[in-house]
């Protein structure tokens, strides 16, 4: 460019005062575009202008942010008057500004515009006035205005005035393409830094298992920091603790109170077996700190793999879903407390209700509502129901894939999310070794040996006429006669009580018992087991039957009517196993 | 299981029928129990009862307790041959006044 004008300059080197005006043009734009410092540029600038005209002093007024003012930002001269501010719509200057047009003002004191109150603070005198509007477009950003023609008649000339006019034209586009690079460059910067919290936020999420895992997640975030997380968290024992989680509220905010929930998650779960107290300490943690009138809405729990049971408590967040291991039934589960970091205690003394859910070989669904609100193809919004339709539909897949499938069902091309979505999701392979699977059957040869029955119902008292029905109907299958089913059937009730009264005692909700019945060649054989801790035997005896008082009949029921009634050790996993035997 | 009281000749029959089993002896205990406080005169009919077991014994045994202790006549009448099994194995044969119906059972009283 600068060449271009340098031969414009040759060609017309006779032409003085043109290839004089070209000539500071040309410096004049070279340097607007080549200086990062606008205050410098711009006082060079007038310094030039100042100088090449012949006047006194120069100034540079720019319209402030509310339009009201104009603004010296720089100037040129005996008076360094670079900051002060006058109404928008006051003297020369402000006609200039409002009426987009340069002034020529040959005799200051016969114009009324002007404003005599800078040079009576300043001492200056101002005579004659030569000033042209920044435009640009509609807009205009401010003027420039030169004091006192000190050379020749000391009358300014229309010439000054193109000349003025011009240069504010290339000092207007300069002016605007400073501020828009600056524009650019704080954006980039904050885009920057939101990439490296994101960076930071993304590292926060757990490393994936592998698709051989049990427990997988995604997190998808609408912009580049997420108010959603997830994580999962295995223990040595093959526990494996997770979570998935929402902030209230977007952007940097939520996306530290995320940082700092996960972290308080990860931390604080290693101190406990129980998801709601540690619901509890994470509510107490936010809450100590504040966080602001941001609050965290958060589902999780500790999975066990080998039994396929999850410990789960809720705050506030959509319930998750279950589907049975045959793909058909959903099951849901409704927050029970409000969301974490807003009260210190709110979900009561004994901290966030916590359930035992028994995966069943089925699989186990936590999202955000990033997910029911997710946008569809055929628009509108996903919803629950959708949300359970596209789950069903993939049911069959791995775990990875059913993240991918159903994400990238919502996912629309060229679109960016309209939430956070974050998505869990547990599988349960639904072959557990079932505790006590492992009674040795009797390895006689005959054909009628072997195990008729196994019955598991939870201890409960009115399951025991189950229990005696299925004894009645594995006596039945072994061709007992009626008083000698009558006197098995007792045996194993009252074995029963006692495993409901005794062994669970104390429990809120008791465990399951297992009765086996097994045929070994004469006999049968009648194991009784349940999970609870083991029994002081001493304790379970015979009682003395001269003494008449209620209770305390059961043992001596079961030993009078059977053959032998014994604890033997139990195999792993169960608590207490009591083997009845009865000839047939 | 259910728990019936009827008035018959100045005397309480308690008619239990169905199973007494941990689940229901609670509420039998508390039905003979209630009975014994307001009639001297209470006999089970027990000619319903397919199953007792030690509990629902149990709760016999404390009302015949509470009977001894007021004075009052407590018997049992047509009890069949598995509750009566679980009375001969408890011993209990000799200790509950046993009778073949509710009219000897009042009978046997006088």
């Amino acid at each position: 460019m600068s060449e271009a004008v340098d031969e414009m300059i040759a060609d017309v080197a006779d032409g003085g005062e043109v290839q004089g005006h070209l000539g500071l043009i040309a410096a004049m734009t070279r340097e607007f575009t080549a200086t990062r410092d606008a205050d410098v540029m711009a006082k060079t600038g007038l310094e030039r202008i100042t100088k090449y005209v012949g006047a006194e002093a120069a100034s540079l007024f720019l319209i402030d942010d509310n339009g009201k003012e104009l603004v010296c930002s720089a100037c040129s001269g005996p008076v360094d008057i670079t900051g002060l501010r006058i109404p928008a719509d006051a003297g020369i200057v402000g006609r200039v500004y409002n009426g987009r047009s340069g002034q020529m003002v040959r005799d200051v004191t016969k114009d009324a515009d002007f404003g005599a109150m800078v040079d009576e603070q300043t001492g200056f005198t101002t005579k004659s006035i030569l000033c042209a509007p920044l435009s640009l477009g509609d807009d205009c950003l401010g003027c420039i205005e030169i004091i006192n023609k000190n050379t020749g008649d000391g009358l300014f000339e229309t010439d000054d005035l193109t000349l003025l006019e011009t240069l504010a034209g290339a000092a207007t586009l300069a002016i605007h393409n400073f501020r828009l690079t600056q524009q650019v460059v704080t954006q980039e910067r904050e885009r920057h830094e939101l990439e490296l919290a994101a960076q930071i936020q993304r590292q926060l999420l757990p490393p994936d298992g592998g698709a051989e895992f049990r427990v997988h997640g995604i997190n998808m975030a609408a912009r580049s920091v997420s108010g959603d997380f997830y994580d999962i968290l295995p223990l040595a024992d093959g526990r494996i603790w997770f979570n998935v989680g929402d902030v209230s509220g977007k952007g940097m905010n939520a996306a530290l109170l995320m940082a700092k929930t996960s972290s308080l998650f990860r931390c604080l779960a290693k101190a406990t077996e129980n998801p709601g107290r540690l619901f509890d300490a994470i509510n107490s943690e936010l809450c100590e700190t504040g966080t602001h009138g941001l609050f965290v809405t958060m589902a999780g729990g500790l999975f066990d793999p080998t039994t396929g049971k999850i410990l789960m408590a809720n705050a506030g967040h959509e319930p998750p879903l279950l589907l049975d291991g045959f793909g058909e039934q959903f099951t849901f589960f409704e927050a029970e407390a409000p969301p974490l970091g807003i009260m210190p205690g709110i979900a009561g003394p004994d901290g966030y209700p916590t359930h035992e859910i028994d995966l069943n070989g089925g699989t186990f669904y936590i999202f955000t509502d990033g997910l029911t609100e997710a946008t569809t193809f055929g628009g509108g919004m996903l919803g629950i129901d959708g949300a359970r339709a596209l789950i069903r539909e993939h049911a069959e897949e791995s775990p990875d894939r059913q993240l991918n499938s159903i994400t990238g069902a919502v996912r629309l091309p060229g679109q960016s999310l309209r939430d956070d979505l974050t998505m869990l999701v547990i599988k349960d392979m639904g072959v557990h070794e079932e505790p006590g699977s492992t009674v040795p059957v009797p390895d006689s040869k005959d054909s009628v040996s072997g195990q008729i029955l196994r019955l598991r119902v939870p201890a409960k008292a009115d399951r025991l006429k189950v229990i005696r029905a299925g004894t009645e109907q594995a006596a039945s299958f072994c061709d007992a006669d009626e008083s000698w089913t009558t006197d098995l059937v007792m045996a194993v009730d009252e074995a029963c009580q006692n495993v409901i009264r005794h062994a669970y005692s104390g429990w809120d909700e008791p465990g399951d018992i297992v009765v086996d019945f097994i045929r070994d060649t004469d006999r049968l054989i009648v194991h009784l087991m349940d999970f609870a801790e083991p029994v002081d035997q001493a304790k379970i005896k015979s009682r003395d039957l001269d003494e008449v008082r209620p209770g305390g009949l059961g043992v001596h029921l079961i030993k009078s009517v059977t053959d032998e009634a014994i604890f033997v050790d139990p195999p792993e996993g169960v608590g207490n196993l009591f083997k009845l035997t009865k000839r047939l | 299981m259910s728990l019936e009281i009827t008035e018959k000749d100045g005397a309480t029959i308690v008619a239990l029928a169905g199973d007494v089993d941990l689940q229901t002896s609670p509420a039998v205990r508390q039905g003979l129990l209630e009975c014994l406080e307001t009639h001297d005169k209470v006999v089970v009919d027990m000619s319903q009862v397919n199953y007792i077991d030690s509990s629902g014994v149990a709760s016999l045994v404390e009302a015949f307790q509470v009977s001894r202790k007021k004075g009052s006549f407590f018997a049992l009448a047509h009890v069949s041959a598995a509750a009566m099994r679980v009375l001969n194995l408890a011993r209990l044969d000799k200790v509950f006044s046993i009778h073949e119906s509710t009219e000897d059972a009042l009978a046997a009283n006088g």
